[in-house]
């Protein structure tokens, strides 16, 4: 028996810096616990995984989690699933209408969903409130602020989608500390487990992507030598594989998007059924569908090929061979999936490991991550050079993309390119800043445009630009030009094309600030009122059972304060006020408290010999 | 590569690295210089509130990964110890003064005209077998450069190595072809 008031665990570690892996389909915090990286209850039931699933209602709240999911089959335009795969978009690209029946908002270059209860908005600030419910959860089990973070992207993310990650951080209030691949993320988690050395691949097939990386440990080193992969390929392409063979055998042509919705989900089910069962039934409107493995195994067999491709790539790129690897570890949830494992292992040669649950592997690196940049204690234990995933270029004459720094490139990096003008008198010269590995600018990536003017006219081929490329150590882009001859410079951080402006960024930090703090005070009163029912109880049931205890004269006082208690609990906004009664009350019970530690005391003490204690 | 920016007081890559310019190094050993001084000089290992010893960090990566990437391959270094000796092909004015003779142009267009024929075909035997030439050419011609490199015979350098690198630009058409051809 306590006091009434729950006494903090003084080891327990104040705002610390947090590991998130911000998913496709699940998202995760963890943090380093007493030298110890660990994920943290997110969700109902204890659970460690968030399902990254958004749900806005009508009155403009927002649910995130489990209750955003169960509102999916209900309101599928409202509730935003698989976000991850939007970031970065524009509607022109290909793939983003067939991700799913939401209400986009055309015109504008930043995707947007039109949702209930207030403003269309953009994937960024559909990942910043998973962002800030995980921020919520983490700072609830530190009881304070969490400020800062890394946040885990796929290695094969480009420029437009890492700053629109980094942006959904600033947007949940997080200074985020790095940008971290998730391959390298499940290596560090792997790797300061086991003192590891040598040369591992990490296999990472999540909901919604694909990436391969080939590391090297050394000395305390982990060295990414390469980074492969399909910024659109993953375990939700499974799910599509079984749906789309629903709908053809039923003879649904054009299914609606609650039908849709159900089926994913129900397809979902299945697959996972799957990786224990040799085969699934789902049932889609009161008739079964059942898959069998093998069937499901002949489907998936494609995009695993897809895999294999971007394996073969990146080992090419490492200038190494599958039998060079020493330990090939899988991450991403679906790899659980027999048929991705056995694939794994006849592609490298040998069996992966897995021992670190592949859902939490690269939350737990990022922890391991973010402890090792803010604790100065441990910044000699181990050091991460990353790379760049694609080949950073600019446009040249005719579309041809000329490569600037290739892929594969150890970041921060900083490369040079020169330029001469190509027609007579020409005062000025159009940048543009792409992004991929194909001849063809029209192929690329189109990152940025930006002019450089004021060079003074000459003959052509006389006019010579610099184009410079830096690369920070989150692998997002700065580029800056110069006219050699009169020094005139013109740069930019590259926004992304498809992102928002700065301006809009700011907007949307305001906007969400100011909810924030109301969000904030509602949080703590609502955590004050559930301390004090808990003190309310805790009191009344003492004073039926030890009331005897104190003296007519205390019980009167106690009673009053408790109703007094009670009464502040019911009406009051003020969380500091509530806190402060709380406080006062735990001191006026406390000698009520010691006579009934020493009355249980003497209970226990009586039947046993002094020996026993 | 930013030639035209480079000041004599700017340090070589070699410099860098503590090692003389040569043809010769040993990659293993590079390699492991390259891990001790990133665990010297990254960001990360800079004081997290000194935006100035940061900024320097950066800067100082940025030029040793830059060099790492030169001098462990046999290509790159090469070509970098041409340009420490005059002669920069990979700017348009040092390719210009290191014209390449008539007949390798003409052997160039050759090769090519194949390769394109070869891939319009999808003909993967017929490419990699271009490919295999072209390889052992590129090897051939690397190595003259290398030992005229050794013996300071910037010309005859200069030549060879123009050579490795329209191969290794006929080389990274086939991997570009391949790769296109597997996704």
């Amino acid at each position: 028996m306590k006091g009434f008031l729950q006494i903090h665990d003084p080891l327990k570690p104040k705002g610390s810096a947090v590991g998130i892996d911000l998913g496709t389909t699940n998202s995760l915090v963890a943090a380093v616990i007493q030298g110890k990286p660990a994920c943290l209850s997110v969700d109902e039931g204890e659970s460690k995984l968030l399902p990254s699933v958004v749900h806005y209602q009508p009155d403009g709240g927002v649910a995130v989690g489990q209750r955003a999911v169960a509102q999916l089959a209900t309101h599928p335009t409202d509730t935003v699933k698989s976000v991850k795969r939007f970031m970065g978009k524009s509607l022109g690209d290909a793939e983003t209408k067939k991700l799913g029946s939401y209400a986009f908002v055309e015109g504008s270059g930043v995707v947007r969903f039109k949702v209930a209860g207030g403003n269309p908005v953009t994937p960024i600030e559909v990942s910043g409130e998973i962002l800030r419910a995980l921020k919520r959860k983490a700072e609830a089990h530190f009881a304070g602020k969490v400020e800062q973070a890394v946040i885990t992207v796929p290695a094969y993310f480009d420029d437009a989608q890492r700053q629109a990650t980094k942006d959904a951080g600033r947007l949940a209030g997080l200074d985020v500390l790095r940008l971290l691949n998730e391959p390298t993320a499940a290596a560090l988690a792997y790797g300061l487990d086991k003192g590891a050395q040598g040369l591992y691949a990490v296999y990472d097939l999540g909901g919604g992507t694909f990436d391969v990386s080939i590391l090297e440990l050394t000395d305390g080193v982990f060295q990414v030598k390469a980074v492969g992969g399909d910024s659109a390929l993953g375990g939700d392409d499974f799910d599509r594989a079984i749906v789309e063979r629903l709908l053809t055998q039923r003879g649904i042509g054009a299914p609606s998007s609650a039908q849709i919705a159900e089926l994913l989900q129900l397809a979902r089910a299945a697959k996972e059924g799957l990786t224990v069962a040799t085969e699934a039934t789902i049932h889609f409107e009161g008739q079964p569908f059942t898959v069998r493995r093998e069937e499901f195994e002949q489907w998936i067999a494609p995009l695993l090929q897809k895999t294999g491709v971007a394996v073969r790539r990146a080992l090419k790129d490492a200038q190494v061979t599958a039998a060079d690897i020493k330990g090939v570890v899988l991450v991403g949830g679906s790899t659980r999936v027999p048929a991705v494992r056995r694939f794994v292992e006849q592609s490298f040669g040998k069996p992966p490991l897995a021992d670190i649950d592949p859902d939490q592997v690269v939350a737990l690196g990022a922890a391991v991550q973010a402890d090792l940049l803010t604790n100065k204690d441990r910044q000699d234990e181990v050091l991460l050079l990353d790379v760049i995933p694609l080949s950073l270029g600019l446009e040249t004459m005719g579309g041809i993309a000329e490569k600037v720094i290739p892929r594969n490139s150890s970041i921060p990096i900083a490369q040079g390119q020169l330029f001469t003008t190509f027609q007579d008198g020409q005062t000025a010269m159009d940048i543009h800043v792409v992004q991929g590995e194909r001849e063809l600018v029209a192929d690329c990536r189109s990152l940025a445009r930006f002019r450089l003017a004021g060079i003074p006219p000459m003959a052509a081929g006389m006019g010579r630009v610099e184009v410079r490329f830096a690369v920070d150590a989150d692998g997002i882009l700065s580029v800056s030009a110069k006219e050699l001859t009169t020094g005139v410079v013109s740069s930019v951080t590259v926004k992304p094309t498809h992102g928002l402006t700065d301006e809009e960024i700011e907007q949307m930090l305001l906007d969400s600030i100011d909810h924030g703090e109301e969000d904030m005070a509602r949080r703590l009163l609502a955590e004050q009122q559930v301390e004090a029912q808990r003190m309310l109880l805790d009191g009344h049931k003492q004073l039926q059972q030890n009331g005897d205890l104190l003296s007519n004269e205390e019980r009167g006082v106690f009673v009053t304060k408790l109703e007094a208690l009670e009464a502040l609990a019911r009406t009051t906004k003020d969380h500091h006020l509530l806190k402060q009664a709380i406080v006062a009350m735990d001191d006026i019970a406390k000698p009520f408290v010691e006579r009934i530690m020493n009355r249980a005391i003497a209970t226990a003490a009586v039947g046993h010999r002094v020996e026993d204690f | 590569m930013a030639a035209a920016t480079a000041s004599p007081s700017e340090r070589t890559h070699f410099a860098l690295f503590g090692l003389e310019p040569t043809v010769d190094v040993d990659v293993k050993a590079i390699e492991s210089r390259f891990r001790e001084l990133s665990l010297a000089w990254h960001p990360d290992r800079a004081p997290a509130g000194d935006s100035r010893a940061r900024l320097e960090a950066v800067s100082r990566t940025a030029q040793l990964n830059d060099a790492f990437v030169v001098l462990k391959d046999p290509v790159r270094r090469a070509l970098y110890l041409l340009k420490l000796a005059g002669i920069d092909l990979e700017s348009e004015a040092g390719a210009a003064r290191a014209p390449m003779p008539l007949d390798f142009l003409e052997e160039v267009m050759e090769r090519r005209e194949a390769l394109d024929q070869a891939m319009a075909a999808k003909d993967h035997a017929r490419v990699q077998a271009l490919a295999d030439d072209v390889r052992a050419q590129r090897a051939l011609a690397l190595t003259r450069g290398q030992d005229a490199l050794r013996s300071q015979d910037v010309t005859t350098a200069s030549h060879a190595l123009g050579r490795v690198r329209y191969y290794a630009r006929f080389l990274e058409q086939v991997d570009a072809f391949e790769e296109e051809q597997l996704t």
